[in-house]
């Protein structure tokens, strides 16, 4: 499906824990996620630092749509910098 | 059966030795016996079969004629009454794999066997696509008698009416076709041997070929962020709370929309998941984790982006067909496409 959208010319960032296979599958700019079972964040983390991680989740999606790539590439919140 | 098979080849006017792009205009003619190219296929039928015409046509004049040149290549094969007709082989030829591919048919709807060859990636090989039979080829007709005798093996076959095998045996390229038959060796035995022999070098065949899936150009960043709007969509199997919609939980065939513009973040009593890939209480209390409002609305409040797109996209990711999921996702694209959304996040469970 991401890349359908991302056929139309729209940037298209697919947040996945499982970003391997998002990968193999041919989508372009895929986002580490945390697990399946809470994708932008996680609940062990406690309510403050939950949101925050989740938060990092989706800055680092948008850096990705705002990054040109040739191919499939990996964009991990842990090696993105702080916003 | 008694006697050589009769057979009939379909050449272009540059491999009938007519001519090359100049002449590409030509209409339909039939030449007795072996023509062109076609002197190199008589010696390797060694006596089992006869090529007793050729029909030769222009390139162009087939496509541009189409009808015109199939009705004659018609009237043709009934009169010649062959065993068996080879058109090509085409190589990397596009119009002339096309062609043949279109005599092949025609061959066919006149009761006479008939199979191609050319390269694979000739585009003659789609438009074939189920019914031509088509031996892979090179991309050179340097490698013209290798082709030939390609065709010829499958060639002799068709034109006894004998039954043909799984593709890969018989030589021709798989067409999607799948007869079920029974195997000589259990499975697992079979799945040993192969394993034997991936490990020792072996050469082997495997009975589950892997699909590469396609690739798609990346699509230009956005330039300015603070500018764009971006939409949501997700596969985790989103619903609202009670899932009046009564999306399924696994093999969806459409997904749904439901529209955000009042909503600063997804809330527990009015949403959950339904999804039988994974377990889905922990979304069923923040359903942000599969579906990220709440952190754009932070984002769009700031002035980090412009803003969310007011409808969000949802369904279960789970079990769903390629082709459907290719489908949903081209829907959903035309509408993002047609409200000019900058940029979408995926999440995908």
């Amino acid at each position: 499906m991401t890349k359908e959208i991302e056929r139309l010319g729209i940037p298209t960032a697919q947040i996945s824990a499982i970003y391997e296979f998002a990968m193999t599958t041919g989508a372009n700019r895929v986002v580490r996620g945390c697990r399946i079972e809470h994708v932008c964040g996680d609940p062990e983390l406690g309510a403050e630092k939950d949101y925050a991680f989740g938060m990092r989740i989706v800055r680092t999606a948008l850096a990705a749509l705002q990054t040109a790539v040739d191919g499939p590439t990996l964009f991990d919140p842990a090696e993105m910098l702080e916003a | 059966m008694a006697g050589p098979l009769r057979v009939v080849q379909y050449l272009n006017q540059f491999f009938g030795g007519i001519g090359g792009e100049e002449i590409a205009s030509m209409p339909l003619q039939v030449q007795r016996g072996a023509v062109g190219s076609g002197r190199a296929l008589q010696p390797l039928l060694q006596g089992q079969a006869e090529v007793v015409a050729t029909l030769i046509c222009g390139d162009n004049y087939i496509h541009d004629q189409r009808d015109k040149a199939l009705a004659v290549l018609t009237e043709q094969l009934q009169a010649l009454q062959p065993d068996v007709l080879l058109a090509g082989p085409a190589f990397e030829s596009g119009r002339y794999g096309l062609a043949c591919t279109e005599v092949c048919k025609a061959a066919q709807a006149a009761g006479v066997p008939a199979l191609a060859g050319m390269h694979p990636q000739n585009p003659g090989v789609e438009s074939g696509r189920p019914d031509v039979l088509i031996v892979p080829t090179s991309a050179s007709p340097a490698d013209m008698q290798t082709a030939l005798a390609a065709m010829v093996r499958l060639a002799l076959k068709l034109g006894r009416r004998e039954a043909l095998g799984p593709a890969e045996l018989e030589g021709f390229l798989p067409r999607g076709v799948r007869r079920t038959y029974v195997r000589e060796a259990p499975g697992y035995q079979r799945a040993l041997d192969m394993l034997a022999a991936k490990l020792t070098g072996q050469p082997f065949l495997t009975e589950v070929p892997i699909h590469i899936p396609e690739r798609v150009a990346p699509a230009p960043p956005i330039a300015r962020l603070a500018q764009a709007t971006i939409a949501l969509v997700t596969t985790g199997g989103l619903v609202r709370k009670g899932n009046p919609d009564k999306q399924v939980a696994s093999n969806a065939t459409r997904y749904f929309r439901h529209s955000v513009a009042e909503l600063q973040s997804l809330s527990a009593r009015d949403w959950e998941a339904y999804h039988s890939g994974y377990f889905n209480h922990i979304v069923n209390k923040n359903p942000n984790y599969i579906l990220p409002l709440s952190f754009l609305r932070d984002l769009e409040g700031k002035g980090e982006i412009a803003g969310v797109y007011p409808w969000i996209y949802a369904l279960p990711g789970v079990s769903t067909p390629v082709a459907q999921a290719k489908r949903m996702g081209a829907d959903i694209a035309h509408e993002l496409q047609e409200a000019r959304v900058d940029g979408c996040l995926l999440v995908a469970t």
